[in-house]
């Protein structure tokens, strides 16, 4: 799982961005062009192409496996809840103020969790976020069990471009952070903590550099959310449902790169509600199975198989990596 | 003043003491040879002094300053600069990435990626890996990996450098290639400490060697000198030999 690309500068990376402008370009003009259900559909993928992209950061570059994102998911669902509703905040003013909380709650727990590894990170970021929905559902400013309404908006097309705005941003956070010194100091931590130390990098604050943007993202999807749907409760947006699915889509795509996770975003989304659509049965066994089938011959994600060498086919490097999948008897 | 001094070092493992009360003092410009049987405790002593392990007791001094129990990573900027004994390459991350990432984080670092990048590569033409300075780390192969090591030893522009067996695994001809190597770093004005179990190696580079044994030291001299000590021969070889004569020097 935490085997991920390194940064690099490839060619690949222009004609993904010009691939990404196009899409950026398309993305701004369907509203006007699809009915109320299309949008929602897209609204919904964008969601996730956050989260994948904002796991990416921690659990990708820096190789920590986060499994507490909707803490900061819900952090920036109920402070922007609560800013509108209780101090009546426009929308735009809150949902930073959330972001920016989210933040800073995940740079005071990194300081203590990031100091975990492996499995014992993952599970101690899970009882964090399920401690946070327990706090939630038994305070008052938060509505407790029986959640919050929120204002309602007076277009529906603004939490599609919102979502739209946090997705470009995500990306952009994915796309500078390999190329910055920190990148470089969070790589190498991935790659080997004893040697990046030995070479002058204090490991911790590039750790919570890493958590905190993820955490800020995280939170800015949350925020959007909760104002999309209008109603939020403790369960509803603590939802380890948002983790999972972030870091399913994350390692689909391809951990560790630029667009990967918003590439397994798109793909599983539409899978999930094309099947969800055809058959609820077929869907539940498909779902699995893709997933079974992708950590097994493609463990480094579709990134993996469309960075084929030059002179050697797609079809020629899912080969290989089933031979190999074989030879490590994976299978 | 010693660049390096290390005083009453001692590092407790449960009770076994894998370095016991070790006195070194390491002058400006010298090439020291840390020689010693396997499990004398070299490495562990390389471990106090980089800050990776905390001494038990005793106290390291490092250009007049204490640095017993700081953290690796200021000691590092300090100027100690260390290679492991197994090479610890960042695998996915291409060569001349491993090497910018010393050159990114030292104490003078460059200011941004773009050159840090062009620094490693003038350091990749020093060891002699210009030619691969796009593949991926993992790709290397061993002699490739201890020049990867050396290389971001190097790129850290340290005053001190500790090598821990820089020299495993290399044919003769390549050993006598590393040895130009660090002889050339050293005439560059920093301090080598050599741990080898080569001892042609050892005898080539140092004219003063340090010997531990069960985490003790028991000699410290010219190679002469120590490997013609009766501790020594006992050490390495049993006590029947130390009447005869010093270790095979190849």
């Amino acid at each position: 799982m935490i085997r991920q690309e390194a940064p690099r500068q490839r060619g690949g990376d222009a004609r993904g961005f010009a691939i990404a402008a196009a899409a950026l370009a398309v993305a701004l003009v369907l509203p006007a062009a699809l009915n109320t259900y299309y949008v929602r559909i897209l609204t919904g993928i964008f969601l996730f192409g956050i989260l994948a992209s904002a796991w990416n950061l921690i659990g990708g570059y820096t190789g920590y496996p986060d499994f507490g994102g909707a803490a900061f998911l819900g952090i920036g669902a109920y402070t922007t809840g609560i800013l509108m509703v209780r101090a009546h905040l426009p929308f735009p003013a809150a949902l930073p103020a959330g972001c920016v909380l989210a933040a800073a709650a995940a740079a005071a727990m990194g300081a203590l969790l990031l100091r975990l590894r492996g499995h014992y990170f993952a599970i101690a970021t899970l009882g964090f976020m399920l401690v946070l929905r327990q706090l939630t559902a038994n305070l008052e400013i938060t509505g407790g069990g029986s959640g919050m309404n929120l204002p309602p908006a007076s277009d529906f097309k603004i939490f599609y471009y919102w979502m739209l705005a946090g997705l470009v941003l995500a990306v952009l956070a994915g796309f500078a952070l390999p190329r910055t010194r920190a990148g470089y100091a969070i790589a190498a931590i991935r790659e080997n903590q004893d040697a990046a130390q030995v070479l002058g990098i204090e490991p911790l604050p590039y750790k919570i550099l890493a958590y905190a943007a993820n955490a800020f993202l995280f939170a800015a999807a949350g925020g959007i959310y909760a104002y999309w749907l209008t109603f939020i409760e403790p369960l509803s947006v603590f939802n380890l449902d948002f983790t999972v699915q972030a870091v399913v889509m994350a390692l689909f795509g391809g951990p560790g790169t630029v667009f990967g996770p918003v590439v397994g975003a798109v793909v599983l989304k539409t899978l999930d509600v094309t099947l969800t659509n055809v058959s609820l049965f077929l869907h539940n066994v498909f779902f699995g199975a893709l997933v079974c089938a992708l950590v097994i011959f493609a463990p480094r994600g579709l990134a993996e198989l469309f960075q084929a060498s030059p002179g050697r086919s797609r079809w020629a490097a899912l080969r290989a990596s089933v031979r190999r999948a074989l030879q490590e008897n994976r299978v | 003043m010693p660049l390096l001094a290390a005083t009453g070092v001692t590092k407790l493992f449960g009770r076994l003491a894998a370095v016991n009360r070790v006195d070194v003092a390491i002058e400006p410009g010298e090439i020291v040879g840390l020689i010693g049987p396997n499990g004398s405790g070299k490495s562990t002593l390389v471990n106090v002094i980089t800050g990776m392990e905390a001494p038990t007791a005793g106290r390291v001094e490092f250009a007049g300053a204490d640095i017993t129990g700081r953290r690796p990573a200021a000691i590092a900027r300090l100027g100690i600069a260390r290679t492991f004994q197994i090479a610890q390459p960042f695998r996915n991350m291409s060569v001349r990435q491993n090497v910018a990432v010393p050159v990114l984080f030292r104490a003078a670092h460059a200011a941004g990626v773009a050159e840090a990048l062009r620094r490693a590569d003038e350091v990749l033409e020093t060891v002699g890996l210009a030619a691969k300075r796009d593949l991926p780390a993992s790709a290397l192969t061993t002699p490739d990996l201890r020049r990867l090591e050396l290389a971001k030893a190097i790129a850290l522009r340290p005053r001190l450098m500790l090598l821990d067996e820089v020299m495993a695994g290399l044919t003769p001809a390549e050993t006598d290639a590393e040895m130009g190597l660090l002889r050339r770093i050293n005439a560059e004005g920093i301090t080598l400490v050599v741990i080898e179990h080569v001892l042609r190696v050892v005898m080539g580079l140092c004219r003063r060697v340090v010997v531990l044994h069960h985490g003790s030291k028991i000699a410290e001299g010219s190679p002469q000198q120590v490997t013609s000590a009766p501790a020594v021969i006992a050490a390495y070889l049993g006590p029947r030999h130390a009447g005869g004569g010093g270790p095979e020097t190849q």
